[in-house]
This record gives C-alpha cells, structure tokens and sequence, in this order.
C-alpha cells in the first residue's frame, strides 16, 4: 500500500482504525505515521480548549428586557427572594477563599508585567521563579489555596468534588501553558489576554465552590 | 432585572432552577444563564469568529431556552439540550447567511496537501508542541466551513452522525471536513512553530 492509498482512506478510518494491510502501512511508514500522530495530537488538545471568554454584560441586560417584555419572567416577592448575602460566618474557613481568588487575579496581572518588564533580563522567568522578586510564593499559595478549595467542596457538596478537580486541573494546566505564551512573548496582547482569562476562569471556579452548589 | 453575577442559596440544585425557571421565576434564569453562558459564547465565538455575531447568537440561545424550557423533561442533560438548541441557532444564522458549512460535492475525493515525504524528520511531529493559545488562533483562521466541523467534533464532542443530521450531509462528508481541518491546523501550526524557532 502506498502513502497516496493510505492518506486516501484516513478520514474515514482514523478514528475506528483500518484493515489488516492499512495498519501494517501505518506500523511501518515513519511518514504517515507521524501524519497521524500530529492529527490525533491536534484532536486531543482541542479536547482540552476549556471555555474561557464570556460575553458582555449588555448580553444579560438585552435578554432580560426581553424576558420581562415577553412576560416570561415574574419577579420574586420579598418572601420568595432566593437572593441571600453571603455573610463570611457561614462559611467558617473558607470565608478567605473569596480572598484568594482575588489574589490570583491580581498574582495573573504581576506576572505579565514581571515577564515584560523583564524580558531582557531573565527571559527564563517562570511563575516559580516570582518569589525571588515578588516576595509572594506563587506555587505555594496555587497548591495550598486549591486544596482548600477542594476539601471545602469535600464537605459542602461531595458529589461535586471530582468535577471540581477535573476543573481545577484544566485551568492550572491552561494558566501554566499561558504563562508559558506570555514568558515568550511578553509584548503579545493576545497571550496576556489569555492569561488573564485563565486566572478569571480559577477565581470564578474558586467563587463558584464556595457560594454554590450548582455543578 | 438584578445583576447576572449575584451569589445563589447554597443547596439550590440545577433542577431547581430550572424548575423555578419554568415558573417564570427571575433569578433562576439569570442562575442558568450564568452557570452556562461561558460555554454558549465560546461555541457561537468558535464557530463564527465574530465577537458581535456571537454575541447576538448566545442572546439568541438563552431567549429561545428560556420560551422552551417548559418543553424540557429531562430526558437529556439540561446542559445537553441547552447546547443543541445554541448549536442549532448558529447553523440557522449562518444558513441565512448563505455561508458554507459543508459542501455537498465534497465526498470521497484524494486528498489535495498529502504531507510530504520527509525521510528521518520524526522531529517535525507536533506532540508537546501546541499551547492553547496558538491553537486558539489557528482554528480562528480555518475557513467557515472547517471550523465549524471542527468546533462541533474535536472540541464540542458531537459525533459524525449528529453533525451529519445538524448540517444535512453525509457522515462521510463529516468525516472528509474534519479531515481537511486538522490538516490546515497541522500546517498552521507548524508554520506558527517554524516562524518562533526562526526568531529566536
């Protein structure tokens, strides 16, 4: 079988897997091979590209004229409010976890200017190296701040407990390939913006496990 | 109507809100809405590459889950359904706007860009190489009709025979599209790969 013959074929097998001679051309030609390696590759990370952007606030504000325009919605009367302010006692321990998330917006933010600033300095910097400069143990704190989050969910919601960690590794995985785009290029707006969204996303995923139960 | 962004009563269930929902009430919507338009946006981003169309497109899913939810029994997941009717109101966008998703004539045809024989090049594989962030990036520049079997198959999970039966075309057609659009990714990505390694 030829490579023509096979890179005809691969569409429809890639997936499912060939006959008997297509896997044989594929266990033994180093281009194809590799052809397929780097597509598999591209469909596995694209598995992992987690939602990171949000729509503006005019999105909710045009919806819910609509709602009330279109009389779909009633609001709630005083005694029906499901609205509650959240009061740090209720939640004990993790009334600092709020903190933390705002913390990590703002570690997110002197990371991208550490890494632009220091760009002819150190273009090696990565986030472990911050403590050096910043006085703030970055991957320390990362680790510590989500374990906590993650007994917090333990005992609130433990059905949500493994959700949650499967989240928690996506972000630190999408943050730390980020940090990775910024270190690299520190005047790229779009990697900035990317790391920024990926702290966003960690502090809204820290917020969520703390104030609610929803999955 | 209050801010999307209010912390809810810890201990109200996603099937509480969408049964309060059903019931007109205020705050569950804006609980749904904010549990799910993250990945609402993303999709209508992803599969327009316009921030205002998508925009328009993620108002557009919410308005018309929120006339429907009544309709909704369970039988799938909310998130499931939530995700069908969004995908659904994109592909209706951009049949109206005569964009094309997936041609017709398109079958069982050679493939045009076979990679070349690079004898000894097995350093040229992409694996450890992609960051999302260049990732991202190519796929925004896949042409309309790639991207959008791409978006719907490798990132949002839908099979060959739902987005045959989403786009009117033939699984095999699917399968050939997705094909084309990895393969423009595994060109952009290495042209992207080739063009850091030349400047450092």
């Amino acid at each position: 079988m030829t490579c023509a013959e096979f890179q005809k074929v691969l569409p429809y097998i890639i997936e499912t897997g060939g006959i008997a001679e297509q896997e044989e051309h594929l266990r033994t030609c180093s281009t194809c091979s590799d052809l397929v390696a780097d597509l598999k590759y591209i469909a596995e990370c694209a598995k992992l590209l987690v939602p990171m952007v949000e729509p503006s606030p005019r999105v909710w504000n045009e919806i819910s004229k609509s709602l009330e325009q279109e009389g779909l919605v009633r609001k709630a009367t005083p005694r029906g409010r499901l609205l509650e302010p959240t009061h740090a006692s209720r939640w004990g321990p993790a009334a600092w976890i709020g903190s933390a998330a705002i913390l990590l917006l703002i570690l997110g933010g002197l990371f991208i200017h550490r890494a632009h600033s220091n760009r002819t300095e150190d273009a090696s910097l990565t986030p472990a190296a911050q403590p050096a400069r910043s006085g703030l143990s970055f991957q320390g704190m990362n680790d510590s701040a989500d374990q906590q989050v993650l007994e917090q969910v333990q005992t609130n919601t433990p059905s949500l407990h493994d959700t949650y960690q499967t989240n928690l590794q996506r972000v630190n995985s999408y943050i730390a390939d980020a940090s990775k785009s910024v270190e690299q290029n520190p005047d790229d707006a779009d990697a900035q913006q990317h790391l920024r969204d990926a702290y966003e996303q960690k502090a809204m995923l820290y917020d969520m496990a703390t104030t609610r139960s929803l999955p | 109507m209050t801010q999307a962004k209010k912390t809810l009563v810890p201990g109200l269930s996603e099937a509480e809100a969408i049964d309060r929902a059903k019931r007109g009430d205020a705050e569950s919507f804006e609980a749904l809405y904010g549990l799910h338009k993250r990945r609402v946006y993303s999709l209508c981003l992803r599969m327009t590459g316009n921030t205002a169309e998508a925009e328009d497109l993620t108002q557009e899913a919410f308005l018309q889950l929120y006339r429907k939810i009544a309709t909704f029994r369970g039988e799938s997941a909310f998130s499931t359904w939530l995700h069908r009717l969004a995908v659904n109101v994109v592909l209706m966008h951009l049949r109206k706007k005569g964009l094309p998703e997936v041609s017709l004539e398109e079958s069982m045809e050679p493939q045009e860009d076979g990679p070349k024989k690079d004898i000894g090049a097995r350093d040229n594989v992409l694996a450890g190489s992609i960051d999302r962030v260049n990732l991202e990036r190519a796929i925004e520049s896949l042409p309309p009709g790639y991207r959008i079997i791409f978006v719907l198959h490798d990132i949002e999970g839908y099979e060959h025979n739902e987005i045959a039966e989403m786009m009117g075309c033939s699984i095999g057609n699917s399968k050939s599209q997705l094909h084309k659009a990895r393969m423009k990714l595994r060109d952009l990505l290495k042209m992207t790969r080739a063009e850091k390694a030349s400047r450092q």
